[in-house]
């Protein structure tokens, strides 16, 4: 990359960065909660990419991790009494522990059984949370002491967006990051090549449940109120899958993109043609995987012979 | 002592005896040939000695250390390179990113032993390509020299001249015998006879499994069990 255009990607990013800093100040509040949920997605679809995008093993339970944050985060604010930023940490933490303990099995299956045993999960622990009502109010779901922190949020959640999209960044330009990417080109010859596989794809797997456990922490926080069904739906998982194929996976920007094009999309056409909203949604799902399955990036990279860093 | 002691090896799947009692030793510096029709258990051999299918029966010794229960990225680690029959180079990586995903240490060093490594196969105005744009030979060469990066003592190579043009072999050639030079130890497996026989000192021929004749390229084409196995009786 030459000096010039460094530069001007350097003024651009932080123009973009000091807008985004000034902008609760004097934004609305439907604006400023659009945009945290923005920052929201960025952080799953950014940390979605970090496992199935470069490893290509295809987590269809990542919304597990969100959940397991959100609950962690809510029980540590209502029945411990911690900060709200400490009980976002420890919904990170939890998150990983939890990849831990199943990334150690599943990732020893080979891709689509990975794909399965992972959307399995998501239905387990949403189950043993519903079970285990003492702790977490079961299908009651849980609610937070009353807090107005939505401004705060806004802010630790742009953080988190912006330390996954430079950890991806990190990644990517590293040797990690294209051991990472042997495994979903060819995990075979990987091995053969000395890589040890199973151990890069349980760092990339850890990595990519610290950002959904913090983003569910501080969703739950935000929203003040939690149950089963509304941190464990599938189909967050399926947006993440959705923003990230759409952007072009493997790549730094193409999880930006797509979350904040998706949701931009998916707003619009909710305000607008609200009954046939989900209709209008697959619709643009299916057009995506079969005009460009490599997503918007992945098309630029190829025919612009771009790196992935785009 | 042979860098590498393959002993009373056997693999089957389900019905199918692929490797059967199969024994033979590689002294340093040298090159192998191993031979033998279609099916006759060459590449589940390789798999066997690579860590990619667990033997059912049998040692296999490299360097004084039994590497049979390995996993294939310890064995790699231990100094044994392969290149596969189906070429399998990493199709999104960059001819140069080939080389460096096996390397550790300064990355600086790695770069330009790799681009050493690709101008030494007449690649080096490539290395910025993704290795899935390459030509068929230009891959081929890209897993071979991906090989050396990991500076192994021994290095398997299965079928290094099918689908070569007859300049390019000669160059791959001369390679593999600068290897043996350096010291390393090659094991090729090889259906192009003229091959075998230039470069190998010592041929191993497998038949349904087993091995059933060993020896210089000379006698091997002389001995009765070989052409019957090739030929029929």
């Amino acid at each position: 990359m030459n000096a010039r255009r460094g530069w001007f990607l350097g003024a651009l990013s932080l123009s973009v960065v000091v807008a985004l800093a000034i902008y609760p100040a004097f934004g609305t509040g439907y604006g400023v909660r659009s945009t945290l949920q923005i920052f929201m997605w960025i952080a799953l679809a950014g940390s979605w990419n970090l496992i199935s995008g470069l490893t290509g093993y295809v987590s269809f339970g990542h919304v597990a991790f969100f959940g397991i944050g959100a609950y962690a985060g809510a029980i540590l604010v209502t029945s411990a009494g911690w900060s709200w930023p400490t009980a976002a940490l420890a919904g990170g933490v939890a998150a990983v522990l939890l990849a831990l303990l199943i990334g150690y099995p599943c990732l020893r299956l080979k891709g689509p059984y990975f794909a399965i045993a992972m959307l399995g999960l998501n239905e387990v622990v949403r189950a043993l949370v519903s079970y285990f009502e003492g702790l977490t109010g079961g299908g009651n779901g849980l609610s937070l002491p009353t807090a107005d922190v939505t401004r705060s949020i806004y802010y630790v959640m742009g953080l988190l967006a912006v330390v996954i999209i430079a950890g991806t960044y990190l990644i990517i330009t590293s040797r990690f990051g294209l051991r990472l990417m042997t495994i979903r080109e060819d995990e075979v010859a990987a091995e053969a090549m000395g890589i040890d596989t199973f151990h890069h794809k349980l760092a990339a797997f850890l990595l990519s449940a610290v950002g959904p456990g913090v983003a569910g922490a501080l969703t739950a926080r935000d929203q003040g109120y939690i149950e089963p069904i509304s941190v464990f739906p599938l189909a967050v998982t399926v947006t993440m899958i959705v923003m990230v194929l759409f952007g072009g996976k493997g790549t730094v920007w193409g999880p930006v993109l797509g979350a904040v094009a998706l949701f931009v999309i998916q707003e619009l056409v909710w305000a607008h043609y609200p009954y046939v909203h989900p209709l209008l949604f697959g619709a643009i799902i299916v057009a995506v995987v079969l005009l460009m399955p490599r997503g918007v990036l992945g098309l630029l990279q190829l025919k612009y012979h771009l790196p992935r860093t785009i | 002592m042979p860098v590498l002691a393959v002993e009373g090896v056997r693999k089957s799947f389900g019905g199918v005896t692929a490797v059967n009692d199969v024994s033979f030793a590689l002294q340093t510096g040298r090159i192998y040939g191993l031979i033998g029709p279609n099916g006759s258990g060459k590449t589940t051999l390789f798999n066997c000695i690579t860590g990619l299918e667990r033997c059912d029966a049998g040692r296999i010794v490299f360097k004084g250390e039994r590497i049979d229960h390995l996993k294939p990225h310890q064995v790699a680690n231990r100094g044994i390179g392969r290149t596969f029959q189906v070429i399998r180079v990493f199709p999104e990586l960059t001819a140069l990113e080939n080389l460096l995903v096996v390397t550790r240490g300064a990355r600086a060093d790695a770069e330009r032993r790799g681009r050493e490594l690709l101008a030494f196969v007449k690649l080096e105005g490539l290395a910025g390509e993704y290795a899935g744009n390459l030509s068929y030979g230009q891959q081929k060469l890209v897993e071979f020299v991906r090989v050396l990066m990991t500076d192994p003592a021994l290095i398997l190579l299965d079928e290094p001249a099918a689908g070569v043009n007859r300049t390019l072999l000669n160059d791959l050639l001369g390679a593999v015998a600068r290897l043996r030079d350096e010291g390393r130890t090659i094991l090729l497996v090889e259906h192009d006879m003229k091959v075998v026989m230039g470069l190998c000192e010592i041929v191993f021929v497998l038949d349904h499994g087993e091995k059933i004749a060993e020896g210089p390229p000379g006698l091997i084409q002389a001995d009765e069990r070989v052409i019957e196995a090739y030929f029929g009786r």
